[in-house]
């Protein structure tokens, strides 16, 4: 891929991914997605960037907060829209909802409900790829919240002893529910805790694709080169409530809109292309049109499925349905 | 024109109990203001307004049960009149 298409690559994937939530969350709001869903809206970069810097033969475990890793990852947003209609044709076949959006076809092994598991899964993987000596690495994604989680450091202890090829990005949006990370989280530097466990890690600005792009592009890298385990603390905000509906008095209408209006990530990137005369007007209303006319076609998708036939309440409740898939 | 409508908020209510209008028709509304308190099995909720606007003619009233995901009333824009 050249320098200028993924430049708009970036772009439009951001684009898609504010479009599959602004929809999703009308449709949750009026009762269409059971068990609800979390915005991602605000976050779009750090799913954006850290994809485009992983190959295919990484493997990525995700967080309770998953839309945007997964359509980042190239999931389909029609199976991802039907499995959160818990429709038949979903990609868990209508079985997990918005929390369980997966595809081992593209080594994503989705998201989960539970609060930094994405770090143990992610560690679980990266001991597979060391064993089976793989060129590649695992990624795990947790939120601020996973930050103060004994599973999240237990899980990078050993990725550190044993040297496993081990990202960790944070999604750092900085509320875990309605908890600024600051009032809870003794030293308040994350990239100095996971130092402390004998890791290299950084902080980036999660409102940058490109800075994202690059420091994950960075520390894979390293991890290939037997550097051990590397951590990632990418920042960002989310415009929504931590899920669907929820009543927000925890935040203030101007930290909200300052994060929107001056820190978004879809529109830098938009200014930055614009700049460098690497876009025009047209091409940005054509992928607005574009990710417009795809979310459309899912949610027509999702609403012709069928909910799964009871007959099959039993299937895919042993681990043998999963294993012949691999 | 915004559709005002009671948001779904979690697995277990079909219905919810629309106790009190906090605007009548007429009345202007800024975005984020709460023009309704609901109850639902757990607790009880303000429902806002997405948008700034005028108040329309409320479908439903006090004192009664409302489907989830279905529209209360509407909010007029500038230069929108009601059908």
């Amino acid at each position: 891929m050249t320098e200028l298409n993924q430049a708009k690559d970036f772009l439009s994937q951001m684009i898609l991914i504010r479009e599959f939530e602004t929809i999703a969350e009308g449709l949750t709001l009026r009762g269409k997605v059971p068990g609800g869903m979390h915005n991602s809206s605000g976050q779009e970069a750090v799913a954006v960037g850290v994809m485009a810097a992983l190959k295919d033969e990484d493997a990525i475990a995700s967080t309770h907060r998953s839309h945007h890793h997964s359509i980042a990852r190239g999931m389909s947003t029609q199976s991802m829209m039907a499995e959160l209609f818990t429709k038949s044709t979903g990609c868990s076949r209508g079985r997990g909802g918005s929390m369980h959006l997966v595809d081992l076809s593209r080594n994503y092994f989705g998201g989960n409900g539970i609060v930094g598991a994405g770090v143990s899964i992610a560690m679980g993987l990266a001991l597979g790829i060391h064993i089976l000596k793989k060129n590649a690495i695992a990624v795990g994604f947790m939120g601020d919240g996973a930050i103060n989680t004994g599973r999240t450091w237990e899980s990078i202890n050993m990725a550190v002893i044993w040297n496993l090829p081990l990202l960790i990005v944070i999604d750092n949006n900085q509320y875990a529910v309605e908890t600024f990370m600051d009032r809870v989280t003794g030293g308040r530097d994350f990239v100095a805790r996971a130092k402390s466990f004998g890791m290299s890690a950084e902080i980036v600005d999660g409102q940058n694709v490109e800075e994202v792009y690059e420091a994950t592009a960075r520390a894979r890298e390293r991890i290939l080169a037997g550097q051990g385990p590397q951590l990632i603390n990418a920042v960002t905000y989310r415009y929504f409530g931590h899920n669907v509906g929820e009543v927000g008095k925890y935040r203030t209408q101007e930290e909200i809109s300052d994060w929107k209006s001056n820190k978004d990530p879809i529109d830098n990137w938009i200014s930055h292309l614009l700049s460098k005369n690497l876009i025009t007007e047209d091409e940005i209303s054509a992928i607005r049109e574009s990710a417009k006319l795809e979310i459309v076609k899912a949610v027509e998708f999702a609403e012709a499925s069928p909910f799964p036939n009871t007959d099959t309440v039993a299937d895919d409740v042993d681990s043998g349905s999963l294993l012949r898939q691999l | 024109m915004e559709e005002i409508f009671v948001p779904a908020l979690g697995v277990s209510a079909e219905n919810v109990y629309l106790q009190k209008w906090l605007k009548a028709p007429g009345d202007s509304v800024q975005a984020g203001e709460a023009i309704a308190i609901i109850e639902t099995d757990k607790a009880e909720l303000e429902i806002t307004s997405n948008t700034s606007g005028i108040m329309g003619k409320q479908l439903f009233s006090e004192d009664t049960d409302v489907a989830v995901g279905i529209t209360i009333c509407v909010l007029l824009h500038e230069g929108e009149t009601e059908n």
